[in-house]
């Protein structure tokens, strides 16, 4: 009754099951179907004995039989098998369970056992597993990470009677979510879109739809999602450019599952290239496109470059659109080069690849080194623009290497190869270690691009003939006494061959100018060069090289310093001298001994390496400096009594001849009486005397600077300092070198106990040269100063020819002018004469003739009008006119001199007014101008003006130096003489010869005429109006002022030079 | 009483001078120094690169993740940045570039030390993801990358020399 219950609950199960099972219908799984990732079936079976055992009713053999959900004949023992994938696809998990099972939690009640028995077998794997149980068995296979396809065959026993199932299939594709898409990538288009396209990880893949989602880096969380169906790729204009954008995408399965999403897929978009690499042959065009993604950039302002080095002709270039760009390349030699298209000179960081098939010359060379690991050291010369492999292969020898050549490469076995141990980069040097030295190596380079290898042309390469040996070592040099240096070496050890060898040495002496002298090839290991002198330590270096043979010279080894070889210890000291010098801001007293050089000289056994230089302070404190062969040597004294002894050293020992030095503070003693020095072009005599009641010096030392080193050229005094130790007996000494004669010797004079007190005296040169020099130069003056002196009286005589008698002039007769010898005997008036203004001009003003007509009655009527014309040359003008109006016999004519082609030469207006009602003014100008007029010419020409212009009237231009209100009338002279460059010439003689003689000229400013007349004026009032007072000003000769205004049209503004005013009335004819 | 007190101070005052030591001039010149030498190697890596004269490559406005123009606010921030441009070259190509790896890595560490010696607390850097990114986008474009990335290195290590003063604080 229990078992006939149990029947029907399976039945019922089947049933239900069944249904459903038709409903999905989308198994594939042989008897299963997939639902929900996994694998389900129903086995019902049928046990005859089963049934006798539990209704006792059967009387069938005991093997039973299993169906699947879709038997036709119920089966009374039913199992649901489920198959699902565990963990990451890495093992398929199968239970198989019987609905007994569930009914015996149920019924609790005792039953034979159901045994399952599971065999589960994955053929691509090739992996099975068995599995029992009662009522119960679960199975698990490895997969291993990979879809199969699991076969599963399941057996039921029930009291010995066993039922088989049907064999079943398990896809294990079905039980899990489609991968997602892989290969995730963006191609840009020669139009500049942007395409987005992935694969399948399953090329046979049933997955149909996608989905693409991309979203700004910085604003991960929104999303842009975008639907694509039935194609693995999309567009997507949305993107823009310079924004770093990530995008993933998924898929959906054939049962509606979706994969995961993708790996994100990070882009920005700036500068794309298509191709972004090309694999071309030699001569190939090959055209580029460049895509500005950056809006701001334009293509037609693209610039094409190569290796961003070489600016690509804009010939070559293409404007696709208004951000696309192309250029079309053509490259002749096999390699790799690089494009890049810039805005301009603003470039982005993408380039495009063009890799050239061929092989390229890449000038290997290679260097090796034989020592305890050999190594080789490969560079070549190639652009840094890629990532370069160095790959060798060794052969035996290099002597049939081409035969070998062809096996390698019909081999085309790889294996042999090695790369640098670096790997590749952008070095152009690689060290290949532990090598055969004697083996041939074959190096290349290799660029791996554009789905294609470039190679460079391979050297072949035997490390021992590339061999830079180390240096030689154990290097030792000797000076010996008789002049010679011998040097000793070790050779390295490796490489085994034959070396040659190269010395070179150097002087320690001297060594700011010391050239390398190399002595070479040597084949031994050892040398002796003879020397020109004994004593002088060498720096020695030595190279060696292969003897016969391919190979590179090694480095030069440590250099060596020669050791002179001496028999005795040096007998004297060095001859020394010293500086001092105060620190006032450090309150020290430095002191700087000078020694005296050479201080080697000497017997070549006993050389001197160096120096010992003793002190003793008072106080009986003694120290020692042990110093090398220096030239200064400094120490800080402290003002109290201080003595130094300076001693020679070698290894042997030291001086025991020595000189010493005793620094005093205290006041020193005076013995020297006289000294003087005379120096001429190359020596300098210096001569001296001592007081008589002194003791005589231990020796004397006279110093001096050496004015041919520039202390502003940073050469310090020490070295500026020259100086010369005098025996005691000597009272004179000749000094021949370059002197300037400038120099200032001192004499110091030098006893045990200290120095004496010095004494200097500057040289004086005497140059036989120079005092020839000065002679003919005075004889020179002497000659010209006769000359002028005779052609002054011959011009005299010329001039005065033309001066009318002095007896004929009205003011004069009745004179006697043999008797006069004084203008003051000539013009005995007590009043003094009115000066116009002795005005200097550096130029030409004007020249005014004057004629005069004498007219009595016009005189006479303007008699009392007093016109003084002192002003510019129109005023004149117009003054002369008011003149010629005002006083008939005169006619004065302007004109200006001071043109600009005139400009250059300086005229004197000689102005003379002559009043011929006042003769008293005359004679005080007149006595003016002898007292400006202190220049010889001037005196001369003074005598002149009055011969020149008979009875002229001379008018100064420029001024007007009297009120025009006064009512006395003014005749005015003038003359103008041009005023030669002589006039310059004395200026600068009279400077050059040292005589300072101011020069002025007087000016009246125009500014200032009012004030001028205003002062008059006054001054008139108080000299009773019968005196004219001019207002003067006194400046030097060459201030200047008027050189450069000077023209003819301000001609008026010019200042005379050097005018003697004349004033006298104006003499009527009698 | 006032012993605990005195005392607290004592230490609380002792604490202070210790923190605030200033970095032995020596350590400064020799940062200095190989700050300069860095800044020597670049140069020399740049003029073997021959360029087109005045060409510039890289926007700097791009690549806000390479570090040159952020101010210089003590020795974490050298570190921080310093520590980026570590990180980029360590993702460039072997060769040229190694001696200035090296070179970098060591002043960085003795900057390091100065830091921990200081008791300054190491920033997080703020910008691993998207130098990621930027570093996976210039992969395949290592010289003109290299060449921008070491040109920022520069500047910021010639920026360095000039505020040393900034190693003193953290």
């Amino acid at each position: 009754m229990m078992s006939l219950f149990i029947m029907l609950v399976l039945l019922v199960n089947f049933i239900t099951i069944s249904r459903g099972l038709a409903a999905l219908s989308s198994s594939d799984g042989r008897g299963g179907v997939y639902e929900d990732l996994k694998w389900k079936a129903l086995l019902c079976c049928e046990l005859p004995f089963a049934q006798t055992l539990d209704g006792g009713l059967s009387e069938h053999p005991p093997v039973g039989q299993c169906l699947l959900l879709n038997a036709t004949k119920p089966a009374r023992n039913c199992l649901d098998i489920l198959c699902w994938l565990e963990g990451e696809r890495t093992n398929l998990i199968c239970n198989a369970k019987s609905h007994r099972a569930a009914a015996a939690a149920s019924l609790l009640t005792v039953r034979p056992q159901l045994v399952v028995q599971m065999n589960v077998l994955s053929e691509e794997a090739n992996h099975a597993a068995r599995c029992a149980g009662e009522d119960i068995a679960m199975c698990s296979i490895s997969l291993h990470g990979n879809d199969a396809t699991v076969s599963l065959n399941i057996s039921v026993s029930l009291n010995e009677t066993t039922a088989l199932s049907p064999k079943m299939q398990v896809s294990t594709h079905h039980l899990r979510t489609p991968d997602p898409p892989v290969n995730l990538h963006y191609n840009v288009t020669t139009e500049g879109e942007v395409i987005f396209r992935w694969s399948d990880r399953q090329p046979d893949i049933d997955e149909i739809n996608y989905e693409i989602r991309y979203s700004p880096i910085s604003l991960l969380q929104q999303w842009e999602v975008v639907k694509i169906k039935g194609r693995s790729w999309v567009h997507l204009n949305e993107l823009r450019p310079r924004i770093t954008y990530t995008v993933q995408v998924r898929c959906q399965s054939h049962f509606s599952y979706w994969s995961e999403w993708s790996q994100r897929l990070d882009f920005m978009l700036d500068v794309s290239y298509i191709p972004a690499e090309v694999f071309t042959t030699p001569g190939s065009e090959v055209t580029f496109y460049s895509v500005f993604h950056n809006r701001s950039w334009n293509a037609s302002n693209a610039m094409w470059m190569l290796n961003a080095q070489v600016k690509i002709p804009e010939s070559q270039y293409r404007v696709i659109n208004e951000h696309v760009s192309a250029v079309t390349v053509t490259v002749d030699e096999p390699g790799f080069d690089y494009l890049m298209c810039c805005d301009g000179l603003n470039c982005g960081i993408a380039y495009a690849k063009i890799y050239t098939e061929g092989m390229f010359n890449a000038d290997i060379t290679c260097q090796s080194k034989n020592s305890v690991v050999d190594s080789m050291s490969c560079k070549w010369n190639k652009s840094t623009w890629t990532q370069v492999r160095l790959l060798y292969r060794q052969y035996i020898s290099c002597e049939n290497i081409t035969e070998m050549e062809g096996s390698e490469e019909a081999e085309e076995n790889m294996s042999s190869v090695n790369e640098c141990p670096s790997g590749a980069g952008d070095d152009k040097e690689c060290t290949l270690k532990i090598l055969s030295m004697f083996s041939c190596y074959k190096i290349w380079l290799e660029v791996e691009g554009g789905h294609g290898k470039v190679r460079s042309f391979p050297v072949y390469v035997t490390p021992i003939d590339c061999v830079k040996p180390s240096p030689p070592s154990d290097l030792i040099a000797t000076t010996l006494p008789n002049k010679t240096l011998s040097v000793s070496w070790k050779r390295p050890s490796l490489p085994v061959y034959k070396l040659q060898y190269e010395l070179r040495f150097v002087a320690l002496r001297g060594m700011a100018n010391a050239q390398w002298k190399v002595i070479g090839p040597l084949l031994e290991t050892q040398a002796e060069i003879e020397l020109e002198e004994a004593c002088v330590q060498f720096k020695v270096e030595v190279r060696c090289k292969r003897l016969n043979g391919k190979g590179y010279s090694s480095d030069w080894s440590t250099s060596y310093t020669s050791v002179v070889y001496n028999r005795k210890a040096p007998e004297t000291g060095p001859d020394f001298w010293r500086i001092i010098q105060e620190d006032v801001a450090r309150s020290v007293t430095n002191v700087t001994l000078i020694f005296k050089q050479p201080v080697l000289a000497g017997d070549p056994h006993s050389c001197v390496e160096g120096l010992v230089i003793e002190h003793q302070a008072s106080g009986k404190a003694v120290w020692s400096n042990k110093t090398s062969l220096v030239q200064f040597h400094s120490f800080q004294w402290r003002k109290e009594a201080h003595t130094v002894t300076v001693m020679s050293r070698n290894a042997l020992g030291i001086s025991t001849q020595n000189r010493n030095m005793t620094l005093l503070h205290q006041p020193k003693r005076h013995c020297v009486r006289s000294f003087s020095a005379v120096a001429n072009a190359s020596c300098v005599h210096l001569s001296w005397s001592l007081l008589s009641d002194h003791p005589v010096p231990q020796s004397f030392v006279i110093e001096w600077l050496d004015l041919n080193k520039n202390p502003e050229q940073d050469v310090s005094l020490t070295e500026r300092l020259q100086w010369v130790r005098v025996q005691p007996a000597l009272r004179d000494l000749s000094l021949c070198r370059r002197f300037y004669g400038s120099e200032e010797f001192t004499l110091y004079p030098v006893f045990v106990d200290g120095e004496g007190e010095p004494v200097r005296y500057t040289a004086t040169r005497g140059d036989p040269a120079a005092y020839i020099l000065l002679l003919i130069i005075a004889f020179l003056s002497v000659v010209l100063f006769v000359t002028l002196l005779m052609s002054q009286n011959q011009m005299k005589k010329l001039m005065w020819k033309d001066v009318p008698n002095p007896n004929n002039c009205s003011w004069a007769k009745g004179m006697d002018f043999r008797q006069i010898d004084t203008m003051e005997r000539l013009f005995p008036h007590s009043e003094g004469l009115t000066a116009c203004p002795l005005l200097l001009v550096s130029e030409s003003i004007c020249e005014v003739e004057i004629i005069e007509k004498p007219h009595p009655v016009t005189l006479e009527h303007e008699k009392g009008k007093e016109v003084l014309m002192c002003n510019s040359g129109d005023k004149t003008t117009t003054d002369s006119a008011l003149l010629a109006d005002s006083s008939e016999p005169l006619s004065l004519e302007a004109s200006a001199a001071a043109t600009p082609e005139t400009s250059g030469q300086s005229s004197v207006t000689y102005s003379t007014v002559l009043l011929s009602d006042q003769p008293s003014l005359l004679r005080k100008q007149q006595e003016s101008l002898s007292s400006s007029s202190d220049e010889g010419n001037f005196s001369a020409n003074n005598s002149d003006i009055s011969g020149s212009f008979p009875g002229g009237l001379w008018d100064m231009e420029n001024h007007v130096c009297s009120d025009s209100a006064n009512p006395r009338h003014s005749s005015s002279y003038n003359s103008v003489e041009e005023f030669s460059e002589t006039s310059d010439q004395d200026y600068e003689a009279s400077e050059s010869t040292g005589v300072v003689k101011d020069l002025y000229y007087l000016e009246v400013n125009e500014k200032q005429e009012e004030e001028d007349e205003e002062e008059i004026e006054e001054a008139q009032g108080e000299q009773g109006k019968n005196e004219m007072v001019m207002r003067v000003d006194a400046r030097p000769l060459l201030e200047g002022k008027n050189s450069t205004t000077v023209n003819s049209s301000h001609v008026s503004h010019s200042i005379p030079l050097y005018l003697p005013q004349f004033r006298t009335e104006s003499i009527n004819p009698p | 009483m006032y012993f605990p007190a005195l005392l607290s101070l004592c230490i609380l005052s002792m604490l202070g001078m210790v923190h605030s030591i200033p970095i032995h001039q020596d350590n400064l010149k020799n940062f200095k120094l190989q700050a300069e030498t860095i800044i020597l190697r670049i140069k020399d890596h740049s003029k073997e690169l021959k360029l087109y004269p005045n060409i510039s490559i890289g926007d700097p406005d791009l690549y806000p993740e390479i570090p040159a123009d952020k101010p210089i606010q003590g020795l974490g921030s050298i570190v921080d940045a310093l520590t980026t441009f570590q990180k980029v070259l360590q993702r460039l190509p072997k060769g040229k570039l190694s001696q200035i790896r090296i070179d970098l890595s060591t002043l960085l560490g003795s900057l390091k030390e100065r830091m921990t010696s200081m008791r300054c607390t190491a920033k997080e850097p703020t910008n691993g993801r998207s130098l990621d990114i930027l570093l996976q986008n210039n992969a395949t474009h290592h010289i003109t990358f290299g060449y921008f990335v070491l040109d920022r290195l520069k500047q910021f290590t010639q920026k360095m020399i000039g505020n040393l003063d900034q190693l003193k604080s953290c």
